[in-house]
């Protein structure tokens, strides 16, 4: 069994959109081992930036628990399966040396009811440069809740994207810390939800030294009743000039049931930065899809077209063609489904 | 081939069209001119399908089946045609991914067997090359950052791959220099043939010059007020549309 205490109340600033408590309440599960061992590396055992964003509790959680310790210093995929009734704790640390470049892949399914409280702590030194992608097809009744903390070092590159493509509900939280100067980080998402799922994306981004870039783009795409959340902040320090900071929601709404909550943040300290956000929440235009049907394609196969055209321009930043065109694949088959 | 019947349609409270009468055989091309707030792109809307225009009285035939119920994509399907007068720019979608999407899909409908990769980019590479359109266009999102001019080649690249049996041009020459209007017009030309209608929707005589008509029609609030050949078009280019609308009352 699991104890309710110390799961986030919607009460709380950061989770006032993702009611967790709710979610878990229904839910009978036992923590499970899957066997990837505790290892030797030393963990961070409090949440990063606890002190300044409090919001703590999971990560807390997932060290008290976790037996399934991966470290991980080359490019490589992982698949984090659960089956009904699991509670899975898992644990990646992520190390990029001096000036590597790294893929990973992460591939986060299951099926029944299941709960992954998972932690993910990525550290990448001068010059290095990983490619982060996180491939999301929980099953309907499966909770994910997700903290990804990010170290990136002078010169380094974090390039990560996220594609959600099923979900109960997922809490996917990202914590970037910018710490040297010219160092980048490029976070895309797109998350197709169908159904009641409600999927929830929360960022902090630091800039801590000068010179450094973060970019955000998320494509949500909603229908039936699904929820998207898209809560963005960034944070940048007084001695983060020249910062240039870019984020970017765009939702598409294909149901009249589907809620969108859109929050970003910026939060700014030095005096010489270049920042800016936006958000946008809307319908396929008419006019194109007019356009599309007086050629001929049929309005089901007009509609699909338009919104894969919608995500297309976060799946074409992934450099990897397999991977891209097996997200192709998988996306056409979702709006095939549910479009 | 299409008959317009006493057609009435309106926008919301708006009528537009008040009982518009038109015949136009197999093989003809017809001309509509007339002045801005006649109807002409509402006719050409409500050929299409689009949504919005509520067609109140009348019928549009073609080959002699009542078109009226049918969606935007099955008049396709059946042979309809428009040329917009202003293209839409669809960021993310590919020319080549929309025009292989449309030519299947029209040929699926019409119980053809859909083309290959290799012989639909041969057909394409053939016809964008005749209206000089390159490669790199077709590589580019459908219409996006296209020129006034590029947009209308880019129209009538997509009716050479569509193979319509009637065609409507809304405006086609609106935007384009004289030697944009020419390439455009060759276009239209070589797609004239026994079995395919055109209806040439225009403001002014010019692109008439090129796209010689077989009947011209003007028309004026909403309903056809005078028909004749080829050169009404000239008559009414030197008098203008005000010796006409005086007798409409």
């Amino acid at each position: 069994m699991i104890s309710l205490t110390d799961i986030p109340l919607v009460s709380s600033e950061r989770w006032k959109f993702t009611d967790l408590h709710k979610a878990l309440k229904k839910k009978t599960l036992t923590p499970t081992v899957m066997g990837w061992g505790r290892g030797v590396v030393p963990l961070l055992t409090h949440a990063p930036g606890h002190e300044r964003y409090g919001d703590t509790s999971l990560w807390d959680l997932n060290t008290a628990q976790t037996q399934d310790i991966k470290f991980i210093s080359g490019s490589t995929d992982v698949n984090i399966h659960a089956v009904d009734g699991q509670m899975l704790t898992p644990r990646i640390i992520i190390h990029v040396k001096t000036g590597d470049t790294l893929t990973v892949n992460e591939f986060l399914g299951g099926t029944g009811s299941y709960w992954k409280n998972m932690v993910v702590q990525v550290h990448v030194e001068p010059g290095g440069h990983l490619y982060h992608h996180r491939i999301i097809t929980e099953s309907a009744e499966g909770i994910a809740t997700i903290f990804t903390h990010v170290v990136l070092e002078r010169d380094a590159r974090y390039d990560a994207a996220c594609v959600m493509m099923g979900a109960g509900m997922v809490r996917n939280q990202i914590h970037a810390e910018i710490k040297g100067s010219g160092a980048q980080c490029a976070l895309n998402g797109v998350h197709l939800l169908a159904g009641e799922q409600h999927g929830d994306t929360t960022i902090t981004i630091e800039h801590q030294a000068p010179h450094t870039q973060s970019h955000q783009t998320y494509k949500n795409v909603l229908t039936g009743s699904s929820r998207g959340v898209f809560q963005g902040k960034v944070h940048v320090h007084q001695a983060a000039q020249k910062t240039d900071g870019y984020q970017l929601s765009n939702t598409l709404m294909l149901s009249p049931y589907a809620e969108m909550d859109t929050k970003p943040e910026l939060e700014i300290y030095a005096d010489d930065v270049k920042c800016s956000h936006g958000a946008t929440t809307g319908k396929l235009d008419e006019n194109a899809l007019f356009y599309l049907r007086a050629r001929g394609i049929p309005l089901a196969q007009a509609r699909s077209l338009l919104t894969m055209a919608f995500v297309s321009e976060v799946i074409d930043r992934i450099p990897a063609e397999d991977m891209r065109q097996s997200l192709l694949s998988d996306i056409s088959q979702w709006l095939s489904d549910h479009v | 081939m299409i008959s317009i019947k006493n057609l009435h349609a309106r926008i919301g409270d708006t009528e537009i069209l008040r009982g518009l009468d038109l015949e136009i055989g197999v093989g003809q091309v017809h001309a509509i001119m007339g002045p801005n707030g006649a109807g002409k792109s509402t006719l050409s809307y409500v050929l299409a399908g689009r949504e919005g225009y509520e067609v109140t009285q009348g019928d549009i035939l073609l080959n002699g089946e009542s078109i009226l119920d049918l969606s935007p994509e099955d008049r396709a399907a059946k042979g309809i045609f428009l040329a917009f007068q202003y293209p839409v720019e669809i960021p993310g979608v590919q020319m080549t991914t929309f025009l292989k999407t449309a030519v299947n899909a029209v040929r699926t409908a019409r119980g053809e067997p859909e083309l290959n990769a290799i012989d639909f980019l041969k057909m394409m590479k053939s016809k964008a090359q005749d209206l000089g359109m390159s490669d790199d266009m077709m590589k580019r999102a459908v219409n996006a950052g296209f020129s006034g001019g590029e947009k209308k080649r880019s129209e009538i690249l997509q009716m050479a791959m569509l193979s319509p049996s009637f065609a409507v041009l809304d405006e086609t020459d609106s935007g384009l220099d004289i030697d944009a209007l020419k390439i455009v017009a060759d276009g239209v030309n070589k797609l004239r043939a026994a079995h395919r209608s055109f209806l040439v929707i225009t403001h002014y005589q010019r692109l008439l010059d090129y796209i010689k008509p077989d009947v011209v029609h003007v028309l004026a609030k909403g309903r056809i007020v005078k028909t004749g050949g080829a050169d009404l078009a000239q008559t009414l280019e030197k008098s203008g549309y005000a010796d006409i609308l005086k007798d409409v009352a």
